[in-house]
């Protein structure tokens, strides 16, 4: 048994706004305003929560809450698909010594799962940046055998020092702003979000095409710079869905403003679309990288773009790097996009391509 | 929908002993990697004889403990201490870099996705093993590894299930979908496959049922070949 398996319903809580339709309206007006976080004698730019808490755990639950009253009535039976590269070490941070860290590393899951008041299966995902389509590839696997009619996937990451101190230390991080493939893009700028998904047997207006996740092993902090295992992970994703690389209409692409990366994902895009590229779209200048709740947040974010026809500009792009043009992002428009692909490229190798297709 | 699978493999190291092992899997130490990577390199390696570690391959895995020393080192080395970790320290707590260290290793590994548990005492081998049926059926890979993996205080342990869609030589026991029974059924614990391995041995039932969530419409049904 294979099954449609479409997108039903979403959540969203991110510095953009607090609601996809808020978050879309808020990129159309090219808003990308972001904050700073302090990191001993550093500063850097940061994309916090539009929350007034300070007390971490009050802070979760209110975003955790937010989110859920935007999905409806929810069966308390519904499995629960949890995504997140940091879980509560946030909350370990201000709790401070003696670390307390539970037994079960996903114990905080649980906590999640009550706030949502679901007590049905539950399950959490922790690949990096790609950990949100990971969720919705089990969850949309087990739907389309049958096993289940719905799901819900969450994507939960808030402000932690260890990530923000660990990207840093490794040089990852830019001190400015995020500028997706352009020539003077020096690194990343991290975020926090709350958001959502509901995927559903029964019909909705989008759904997925295609979805498949990979590796990129060329080394643990950084992907193949000639791009071959991205493009190879979004030919998969193509075949899946059967479409041809003329089929797409927009990639909401990874473009976090890294080197490395950005270049690797241009390369990737010229192998896979030859000189016919899709218009392209970053959504990390506006929402900030959110790690592990990104692949949910950033597909929230778009359908609500997509079902308004307004497709936003990508901020920070100024200048085009010689070395990967023509790649560039598309200017602001209002075409109707009836086939989207997002890609994620993932720190430590991780992959992932998905295809959304109008229903 | 069915698959098949090897014998489950079940393995223990003391922290010494698991460099060790890697060492004599390798003929060389694994640099720079963190504990959960070296438990996964040596035990998929275990699980997949030389000759079908160039098939294209999933890899599923499961931890209670996940890095929980690694994560503690590096909490008190940003709060505590100087502030900023060296990046080794950081990779240490990233579980999701595992498949790209195993990856030379094991050249057939197209993906991998780590689960860690919210909860002692209680596995997601059902989701697991569904996500490897349902990919094997639609031919994504030749083979699917499960795997359940925990670091303690006193060393490493480690659960490997090697699924594949046709049956090899080896390959003693079917896997499929069956209609939920409550008859000769484990609860999905992190040690199932030492469960499964035994009856596998035990002539007296044809018949084994893993426990399936709640909600869930099918068992998932093991029968000894």
């Amino acid at each position: 048994m294979s099954r449609p398996v479409y997108l039903a319903g979403s959540g969203l809580l991110c510095a953009r706004g607090d609601s996809p339709e808020a978050v879309a309206a808020s990129l159309w007006a090219g808003s990308y305003q972001a904050e700073k976080r302090r990191l001993g004698e550093r500063e850097f730019p940061f994309f916090p929560l539009p929350l007034p808490e300070t007390d971490w755990i009050q802070r979760a639950e209110q975003a955790v809450r937010h989110v859920n009253a935007q999905l409806g009535q929810l069966p308390a039976g519904t499995p629960l698909f949890i995504a997140s590269s940091s879980f509560q070490i946030g909350y370990f941070e201000q709790q401070g010594e003696p670390f307390k860290l539970p037994v079960a590393n996903a114990e905080f899951s649980q906590q999640i799962a009550q706030w949502m008041q679901l007590d049905g299966p539950c399950a959490s995902f922790s690949s990096a940046c790609i950990s949100g389509f990971s969720a919705i590839e089990a969850a949309r696997s087990l739907i389309a055998s049958g096993q289940i009619d719905e799901a819900i996937i969450i994507g939960f990451e808030l402000a932690n020092n260890v990530t923000l101190a660990g990207f840093a230390a490794m040089e990852l991080l830019s001190r400015t702003t995020c500028r997706p493939f352009d020539l003077n893009r020096d690194g990343l700028v991290l975020g926090e979000a709350v958001a959502a998904i509901r995927l559903s047997a029964t019909p909705a207006n989008w759904r997925i095409a295609g979805l498949r996740t990979g590796i990129d092993a060329y080394s643990t902090t950084g992907p193949d710079p000639e791009g071959g295992p991205i493009a190879r992970v979004t030919v998969d994703c193509l075949n899946e869905a059967n479409f041809l690389p003329g089929d797409i209409e927009l990639i909401k692409v990874q473009a976090a403003g890294s080197p490395g990366t950005d270049l690797a994902e241009a390369n990737a895009l010229k192998i896979v679309f030859g000189d016919q590229i899709p218009p392209l779209l970053s959504l990390k200048p506006a929402l900030g990288h959110t790690l592990g709740a990104s692949g949910i947040a950033e597909l929230a974010s778009l359908i609500a773009c997509l079902a308004a026809d307004q497709i936003p500009a990508t901020s920070g792009h100024s200048e085009d790097d010689p070395e990967i043009e023509p790649v560039s992002p598309v200017d602001r428009n209002e075409c109707h996009i009836n086939r989207a692909m997002l890609n994620l490229i993932g720190f430590g190798g991780g992959l992932a391509t998905m295809i959304i297709e109008r229903a | 929908m069915m698959a098949y699978l090897n014998t489950p493999i079940s393995q223990r190291f003391t922290a010494d002993e698991l460099s060790a092992a890697v060492r004599t899997t390798l003929g060389k130490p694994l640099r720079r990697a963190a504990a959960l990577t070296q438990l996964a390199l040596v035990g998929s390696l275990a699980a997949l004889p030389e000759n079908r570690r160039h098939l294209p391959t999933a890899l599923l895995w499961q931890s209670t403990s996940g890095p929980r020393a690694e994560t503690l080192e590096l909490l008190l080395e940003v709060c505590v201490g100087s502030g900023e970790p060296m990046p080794f320290g950081f990779l240490a707590i990233q579980p999701a870099i595992a498949a790209a260290q195993i990856q030379p290793f094991l050249p057939g590994l197209q993906t991998a996705s780590y689960f860690p548990l919210d909860t002692v005492g209680k596995a997601q081998w059902s989701l697991l093993l569904n996500m490897a049926l349902n990919w094997l059926a639609e031919g994504r890979y030749a083979q699917v590894l499960c795997a359940h993996l925990d670091l303690t205080p006193s060393g490493a342990e480690s659960h490997w299930l090697d699924l594949s869609k046709e049956p090899l030589d080896n390959s003693l026991i079917r896997l499929q979908l069956s209609s939920i029974a409550n008859q000769n059924t484990l609860p999905d614990t992190p040690d199932f496959p030492q469960h499964l391995k035994r009856w596998q041995q035990q002539p007296n039932t044809n018949v084994l049922n893993l426990q399936s969530p709640t909600g869930y419409r099918q068992a998932l049904e093991f029968n000894r070949l």
